[in-house]
């Protein structure tokens, strides 16, 4: 049997607060296959963003082992998964976190130029991304300038735009009213199936959650 | 297992609470990258040792067996032993693969520790070749802080190797683009070409007219603002934000110290210049002499000889004697040179500098007459009874303090005269002044005095010796070489020659020692701006925690993130000091066209000396952009070791 895209093996994550334990992460299993929409869902504080987090290697676990494509992925020196972030994962946070200054279609190109592609190339597969999330007219504003709705479009532009096989959304409509979160929710259910990305959405939304194939609950540190 | 002790399932609730400050628990079975890098630290060691001690070692080669200028080997010193010790820092950070800071640290406690060793021992080595004999003699206080400063200064050069290389090469590739990072750190910066001209002309018109417009700016839009107030009008007042502000004090911070760093020392280049010309004009450039008692009486050959050799343009012999001139009541010492008129002209600018009588006259003295303006027409004082009396030349302090003019009689006395029954008598001679000449050194002046070479030689009886020969070079700065040639052409032993360096040493060094203080001094002032750039840069780094988190989950890695700040401070550093060149520039220019005048009674100038040097500039410049990029590197590994996590938690 081929091993899994991703693999998660007896994930913990401990933070010592003085004399305090806290214990996020008790131990975690986990596979999932190339292509798979999955929805995590959870009461606040269960673990959900740090497990996210440590899934796309911005945190490291205190024991267990992340593989991708069978590759203990946190054996890697820092800067290796830097460009392992770079070339494979694409975040989404809860607030957009664009970057201010920069206009939608300077966002999306962000991660092409940090792997060091031209700026043509990179403007190019922005525009592209930016015209699949269908913000193609509204390429030259700056995140003030755009509405809740679009900014999180940017947001999931930028984390397509260098087409990475794993896409983290932390509560991507968290932010977002009912209508507007559900053309989100369409659209990634969309990407998915079009671009056949991995995908793990955390959502406090029970109708989202719902509408994806796969749902996944973390409380207390657990996968139940 | 350990992580099942009891934990309250209530206290594991609020981990998006955690503080950056919780500590992760040990546990992960991957390896951790060493802080501390042992190869990366010998590496550094070698560096600061071969940058600190060669410096001295090729300064010596380069000034003492190539001969070349001090300054030039000073410089070309520094460089070649901060290359060095930047390519030691390159290998440590390639072999670290992280910035060198605590093993360059190590390295230069190591270094101070040796120091305080050798100065413990210092009474021991005395007299060995340890011993640095021209530190020792200046005392050890001296000697500490010589070898201090070269250990601090080889230090950074490798540090700043190390940090370079780091962020071309951190990533373990060669990676010297800034695509993003360059447009990361210019929105940080927000400078505009407008912001940048209003801070220009505010440096330009000075700081307190400048503030001064920007004070009653800010009065009009109170007084708008509360207009509107009234009117219920919204006004919305242009803010500058907190950090830009804190960029553009910065930016004048570094202005000004390269300014000032600049300007006095292109003054003092000025005076040294000048002193330098006046000396060189008075004096030769260098002279040959005889060791001993030898008389130098085959000078007619020797002068031929000299002149032949490349680079010397001419020479003249002279003969020298310390005497006493009396002018009826008054008295003064004098330096006495006899001197041959007809070749003096060869070699210094004494006749240039002849304002009143002829120096033909030496050797004519019949025909001395009393200067127009002094004598009103009348013969010479003195002049009736006394006959013919061979002529003088005398300088304007000595004229003025004998009260003497041309025409004039003076008595030279030599306390070394004639034997008489109870030994030496000093003897005693009338001459008359032939003339009087001004170079514009007091010193000079006051106490030179010329006679004609065979009158000189028949006074003090001694035959057809002279003291030596004065030399004029072309190239005054390659004196020191030529004049080793002039010495190995006649022989060697017993000829000796010593260049115009060597016979102003103690000026010359005084002067070099005085700008090197007041340019450590003004370089404090760039200093203090360096650390507003600190200030500025950890300002900007709190303030994009979340986005050097985005950019890190993007894939952005150590060194690029440190690239984004380290080019915010080297634009703060490079704007500056371009801003500081200009006005400096500027200033020098206006100084020597204008000219701020000076009591020449006092300095002997009548205007501030202005000597712009484009090398000084092109130092001035380097040290400064070199210090805004130290300042950087703090900030710039602060926000590069920001936990991604952290900046994203804080929403």
């Amino acid at each position: 049997m081929p091993a899994p895209f991703v693999r998660v093996e007896g994930l913990r994550k401990t933070y010592l607060m003085g004399e305090r334990r806290l214990e996020v992460l008790r131990g975690l299993d986990l596979e999932l296959e190339a292509g798979e929409l999955v929805a995590l869902t959870g009461p606040s504080g269960a673990g959900k963003s740090t497990f996210l987090h440590v899934l796309g290697t911005l945190d490291a676990p205190s024991a267990g082992r992340v593989l991708i494509d069978g590759e203990d992925v946190f054996a890697r020196g820092e800067e290796d998964l830097a460009t392992f972030r770079n070339a494979t994962v694409g975040f989404v946070f809860q607030s957009h976190h664009l970057l201010p200054e920069f206009t939608a279609l300077e966002n999306v190109m962000m991660p092409a130029l940090i792997r060091r592609l031209g700026r043509p190339e990179a403007r190019a597969s922005a525009e592209a991304v930016l015209d699949l999330v269908g913000l193609s007219p509204r390429l030259h504003h700056r995140p003030g300038e755009l509405s809740g709705g679009e900014q999180q479009r940017v947001a999931l532009a930028r984390a397509l735009a260098l087409k990475p096989r794993l896409l983290l959304a932390d509560e991507p409509t968290g932010n977002l009213d009912p209508q507007t979160a559900e053309g989100i929710h369409a659209l990634l259910a969309d990407l998915n199936a079009r671009l056949g990305i991995t995908a793990v959405v955390v959502t406090h939304n029970e109708q989202l959650a719902r509408s994806l194939p796969r749902r996944l609950r973390l409380a207390a540190g657990r996968l139940e | 297992m350990e992580s099942d002790t009891t934990t309250p399932a209530g206290t594991a609730a609020p981990a998006p609470a955690l503080p950056a400050a919780g500590r992760e628990a040990a546990g992960s079975d991957h390896p951790v990258a060493p802080v501390f890098s042992v190869p990366a630290f010998l590496l550094v060691l070698v560096g600061v040792i071969v940058a600190g001690a060669g410096a001295p070692l090729v300064h010596a080669a380069l000034a003492g067996r190539l001969a070349l200028p001090p300054s030039l080997a000073t410089g070309l010193a520094a460089l070649l032993a901060g290359a060095v010790g930047a390519a030691f820092g390159a290998a440590a950070a390639l072999v670290g693969r992280r910035l060198a800071f605590y093993e360059v640290t190590a390295a230069a406690i190591l270094w101070t520790g040796t120091v305080a060793l050798r100065v413990a021992l210092l009474p021991t080595l005395r007299g060995s070749a340890l011993g640095a004999e021209g530190l020792e003699q200046q005392g050890a206080l001296v000697v500490v802080l010589g070898l201090l400063a070269t250990g601090a200064l080889a230090a950074m050069a490798v540090f700043i190797g190390a940090t370079f290389t780091y962020l071309l090469a951190g990533t373990g590739r060669l990676d010297p683009s800034l695509s993003f990072e360059l447009y990361v750190a210019r929105s940080h910066l927000k400078l505009t070409p407008r912001t940048l001209l209003g801070l220009f002309l505010l440096c330009v018109t000075g700081v307190l007219p400048g503030l001064l417009f920007l004070l009653v700016r800010s009065l009009l839009d109170d007084l708008a603002e509360r207009r509107a107030e009234r009117r219920g009008l919204l006004h919305a007042r242009r803010h500058v934000p907190a950090t830009m502000l804190m960029t553009l004090i910065s930016i004048g911070g570094v202005a000004i110290g390269v300014w000032a760093l600049t300007v006095v020392l292109s003054v003092m280049s000025g005076f040294e210049a000048d002193l330098k010309k006046k000396i060189l004009g008075h004096n030769a450039h260098g002279m040959v002499m005889k060791y001993g008692q030898d008389d130098f009486t085959e000078w007619r050959q020797a002068r031929q000889r000299v002149l032949a050799i490349r680079g010397v343009t001419g020479a003249t012999p002279f003969l020298y004697n310390e005497v006493m001139v009396a002018a009826g009541e008054r008295l003064t010492g004098a330096l006495l040179k006899g001197i041959d008129p007809s070749t003096i002209g060869t070699v210094t600018d004494l006749p240039a500098s002849v304002k009143e009588g002829k120096l033909a006259w030496l050797t004519d003295p019949a025909h001395i007459v009393a200067h127009p303006v002094r004598g009103e027409g009348q013969p010479p004082r003195g002049a009736e009874g006394d006959g013919v009396l061979p002529g003088i030349v005398i300088g304007r302090e000595m004229a003025a303090l004998l009260r003497v003019g041309v025409g004039d009689r003076v008595s030279v006395i030599s306390p070394f005269g004639d034997l008489g029954p109870a030994g030496p008598q000093p003897k005693s001679r009338h001459f008359r002044v032939a003339a009087v000449f001004y170079s514009g050194m007091y010193e000079y002046d006051a106490k030179f005095a010329y006679l004609e070479l065979g009158e000189a030689q028949r006074f003090f009886g001694s035959g057809d010796s002279v003291t030596g020969l004065e030399l004029k070079v072309r190239d005054v700065d390659a004196a020191r070489g030529v004049l080793a040639r002039v010495q190995s052409e006649l022989g060697g032993w017993p000829y000796r020659t010593k260049d115009w360096g060597e016979l102003n040493r103690n000026l010359f060094s005084a002067l070099q020692m005085e700008k090197l203080v007041m340019g450590v001094i003004l370089a404090f002032i760039v200093l203090v701006a360096s650390f507003i750039i600190v200030a500025t840069l950890i300002m900007q780094v709190l303030e994009k925690t979340q986005e050097i988190a985005v950019l890190k989950s993007m894939g952005a890695g150590i060194p690029s993130i440190m690239k984004v700040f380290v080019a915010e401070g080297l634009i703060i550093g490079a704007v500056g000091t371009f801003f500081g060149l200009v006005l400096g520039l500027g200033t020098c220019l206006l100084v020597d066209q204008v000219g701020i005048p000076l009591d020449p009674e006092v300095y002997y100038i009548d205007n501030l000396p202005v000597l712009i040097e484009p090398a000084q500039f092109a130092l001035v410049a380097l040290m400064s952009v070199a210090i805004a990029f130290l300042a950087t590197i703090y900030p710039a590994t602060k926000a590069a070791r920001l936990r991604p996590v952290d900046g994203l938690r804080s929403e």
